[in-house]
C-alpha cells in the first residue's frame, strides 16, 4: 500500500481585518491508500479548516498562505493565488459536509443534484447514465432508490446524511474529507453511516477518507490513524491504539483522558477534564509516530 | 389528489374572504360623515332659483332615486343582487353616468401604466439585485446604496420633483393629463404617439421606485442564498458555477415571486398618487374624487375590484410558490 495523499506544510489564516487569524499553522499530513485518518482536536483547533484546505474549497475570509498537496504523484500548489482545476473537486477529493441537513438545495429532487454533479465533470454523460451510476450505488449500499425522487425535507436526518454520502463519492474520489458526518446523528445512525463509509471504502469507491471530528469514541471504531490538532499545529499523531492506549504528547493525554467510557470506575473516580491540565505543557513539541 | 386538496382548500379560503370584504366594501363608505345627497342638494341650493320645497322634493327624489331611504340591509341586499349581475349602480357624484362606464373608462389608463412599470421593474430591479450580490465590489456598492435611495424616497415626493425638473424647468415632457387637449382616446398613431409624451414621467417615477424596492430585495436573498450550505457542497463537488446559480436563483426569487403577485394586485392602490400628481385619467384619481364626493357606488366598485385583484393574484402566487417550492406544497396540503 502506498501514499495516498501528501499534504504539506499547510498554512491557513482568516483574514478578519482586525487581525489575522492562524487557523492551521505549517501542518503537514499523509493518508494512506486505504486508510482512515481520524482528525481530532477540540472546538478552534484548527481541524475543519484543514479539512476545508485539502477539500479545496477554502474561500475568503479563510486564505491558504503556503501548502501544496500531493494525490498519486500529482503535485497541486494550494497557497496564495494558486488556480486549483474545478474537476479536481469532487472527482479527486470530494467532500462530505459538516451539516448535511441543508447540503441540498430545499427545492431540489436527489436526482438533480445527482445530474447536476456528473454533467459538471462529463459534459457528454447522458441523464440515463447518470442516473443509473447512482440508483446502482445506492441499491449496493441498501438504500431504496426511491430516495432519487425525493426533496430533502422527505428524507429523514440519518437517510439525508447517507444519501449525500453516496452523492460525494459517486465520481470515486481518490480522498473523501468527512467534515463531523456524525455530529448531528442519534447512535444508531452514526453507527449505520459508519458501517457505510467502511463499506464504501472496501468497495473503493473512494481510496482514503480524512474523518474530521471532535467525538473520540467514533474515531475510536473508524480511524486507523489518528491526528490531534491543537492551536492549529498537529501534536501528536498516530495508529488508533497507540495514540488512544498510549499517548504520549501532554494534549493527547488530556483530551483521551476525557472520554467517558461507561464503565464501573467512572462512578467512582473524578473526572479532571481539561482544567485539570497546565496548559502551559501543551506547547510541548509534536511527538508523531510513524 | 394532494394537488386538487391543496387547490380546493385556496379556494374555499379565497370565497369566504370574497364575501367579508364585500360586506366591509359596503359599509366602509357608509360610516364617512356626511350624505351624498346634502352635497347634491347643497350645490343647488348655492345656485339659487329653488325654494325650500322643492329642495325638499329633489333631496327625497335622491334619496328615493339612489335608494338611500331603504334600510341598511335592504340596500346591501339590493347591492350584493346588481353586483352578482354586473351592474355598479349609477355614481352619485357623476350623475347619470353608470359607474360601470366610468370605471371602464379608468381602468384602461391606470393598467397601461401600471403594468409596463411592475414588469419592467421587477425584471430589472431582480437582475440587477440579483447581479450585485454575485459580483460584489463597486457594483455592488453603486447598485444597493442607489436602489436603496429610490426605495425610500417617498413615490408622491419623487413624482413631485421630477414634475418639477423634467415638466415645468426643462419643459421637455407635458406637465399633467393623459393626452392633448382637443385629442380624444383612440386607437390612432397620432393619439398615441401624443399620449406616450404624457406616459413617461408618471411611468419613470414608478419604475424607478420599484426597481429600487425589488433590487434591494434580490440582493439579500441571494447574497443569503450564497452562504448557505449546499452552495457549498455544490463548490465542493465541483459543480458548474452556472448550475450553481441557477439553484441559488430559484431560492432567491421565491419571496420576490410574492412581491410581484402582490404589486400586481396593488396596481389601483399603487399608483393613486402618482396619478394623481400627474391628473392622470386613472382609476386613482377616480377614487380620490369618488371618496371626497361620497359617491358610495364608485367607491364601492374601485374597492371591490381592488378586492378581487388581490384574492386572484393571492391565489395564483399561492399555487405557483406551491409549485415552485415542494415544502410549501407539502405544509399546505399536509404530505409529508
Amino acid at each position: 500500500m502506498g501514499t495516498l495523499v501528501d499534504a504539506r506544510n499547510i498554512r491557513g489564516v482568516y483574514y478578519t481585518g482586525a487581525k489575522d487569524v492562524v487557523a492551521v499553522d505549517d501542518v503537514s499530513i499523509r493518508v494512506e491508500e486505504g486508510e482512515v485518518l481520524g482528525l481530532a482536536g477540540e472546538s478552534g483547533s484548527g481541524k475543519t479548516t484543514l479539512g476545508s484546505i485539502i477539500s479545496l474549497i477554502a474561500r475568503p475570509p479563510l486564505h491558504v498562505e503556503q501548502g501544496t498537496l500531493e494525490i498519486d504523484g500529482k503535485v497541486q500548489e494550494l497557497g496564495g493565488d494558486a488556480r486549483i482545476p474545478r474537476t479536481w473537486r469532487g472527482s479527486v477529493v470530494s467532500m462530505l459536509p459538516q451539516g448535511a441537513m441543508n447540503s441540498i438545495s430545499p427545492t431540489k429532487r436527489v436526482r438533480h443534484l445527482v445530474w447536476d454533479v456528473m454533467r459538471s465533470h462529463d459534459r457528454r454523460i447522458s441523464k440515463e447514465v447518470a442516473l443509473d451510476r447512482a440508483r446502482e450505488r445506492i441499491t449496493a449500499l441498501g438504500l431504496p432508490v426511491r430516495v432519487l425522487d425525493a426533496y430533502p425535507h422527505q428524507l429523514s436526518g440519518g437517510m439525508k446524511q447517507r444519501v449525500v454520502t453516496i452523492i460525494s463519492t459517486l465520481l470515486n474520489p481518490r480522498l473523501l474529507v468527512a467534515d463531523e458526518p456524525t455530529s448531528a446523528l442519534d447512535v444508531s445512525s452514526q453507527k449505520i453511516l459508519i458501517e457505510m463509509l467502511l463499506e464504501m471504502l472496501d468497495q473503493k469507491f473512494m481510496s482514503g477518507v480524512i474523518f474530521v471530528t471532535h467525538d473520540l469514541p467514533v474515531l475510536r471504531t473508524v480511524a486507523t490513524k489518528i491526528a490531534v490538532m491543537y492551536q492549529g499545529r498537529v501534536v501528536e499523531s498516530g495508529p488508533t491504539q497507540l495514540m488512544v492506549d498510549r499517548p504520549q504528547h501532554p494534549y493527547t493525554k488530556a483530551l483521551m483522558s476525557s472520554v467517558l467510557t461507561p464503565e464501573p470506575k467512572y462512578s467512582k473516580i473524578r473526572i479532571e477534564g481539561m482544567s485539570g491540565f497546565d496548559r502551559t505543557s501543551f506547547d510541548a513539541p509534536a511527538v508523531i509516530h510513524s | 389528489m394532494a394537488l386538487a386538496k391543496y387547490l380546493g382548500r385556496k379556494l374555499a379560503w379565497t370565497i369566504v374572504v370574497f364575501f367579508v370584504a364585500l360586506i366591509l366594501n359596503f359599509l366602509l363608505p357608509r360610516l364617512i360623515p356626511g350624505n351624498p345627497v346634502d352635497a347634491i342638494v347643497g350645490q343647488i341650493a348655492a345656485g339659487g332659483g329653488a325654494g325650500g320645497e322643492q329642495l325638499q322634493k329633489i333631496h327625497e327624489h335622491y334619496m328615493q332615486e339612489f335608494g338611500l331611504d331603504k334600510p341598511l340591509w335592504e340596500q346591501f341586499l339590493i347591492y350584493v343582487g346588481h353586483v352578482l349581475r354586473g351592474n355598479f349602480g349609477t355614481s352619485f357624484g357623476s350623475y347619470p353616468a353608470s359607474v360601470n362606464h366610468l370605471v371602464g373608462q379608468a381602468l384602461p389608463w391606470t393598467i397601461a401604466i401600471q403594468l409596463p412599470a411592475i414588469i419592467v421593474g421587477w425584471v430589472i430591479g431582480n437582475v440587477l439585485g440579483a447581479l450585485a450580490a454575485f459580483k460584489g465590489g463597486w457594483l455592488d456598492r453603486g447598485a444597493f446604496v442607489g436602489s436603496l435611495f429610490f426605495s425610500s424616497v417617498p413615490p408622491f415626493a419623487f413624482a413631485i420633483i421630477l414634475l418639477f425638473v423634467v415638466a415645468v424647468k426643462a419643459g421637455v415632457l407635458p406637465v399633467g393629463g393623459a393626452y392633448s387637449f382637443g385629442l380624444s382616446p383612440e386607437l390612432s398613431l397620432t393619439f398615441f404617439g401624443d399620449a406616450i409624451t404624457y406616459f413617461w414621467l408618471p411611468f419613470w417615477s414608478l419604475v424607478l421606485v420599484f426597481i429600487g424596492g425589488q433590487a434591494v430585495g434580490m440582493r439579500s436573498m441571494a447574497v443569503y442564498e450564497l452562504g448557505t450550505d449546499y452552495v457549498n457542497y455544490n463548490r465542493g463537488l465541483g459543480v458548474r458555477d452556472g448550475i450553481t446559480v441557477r439553484y441559488i436563483f430559484r431560492n432567491a426569487m421565491l419571496p420576490q415571486f410574492t412581491g410581484l403577485g402582490l404589486a400586481i394586485a396593488g396596481l389601483i392602490t399603487g399608483g393613486l398618487i402618482t396619478e394623481l400628481v400627474f391628473s392622470y385619467p386613472g382609476l386613482g384619481t377616480l377614487l380620490f374624487n369618488a371618496i371626497g364626493q361620497n359617491d358610495y357606488p364608485v367607491i364601492q366598485a374601485i374597492t371591490l375590484l381592488i378586492t378581487v385583484a388581490v384574492l386572484l393574484a393571492n391565489f395564483t402566487v399561492d399555487v405557483l410558490t406551491g409549485f415552485i417550492d415542494p415544502r410549501i406544497r407539502a405544509a399546505q396540503s399536509g404530505e409529508r
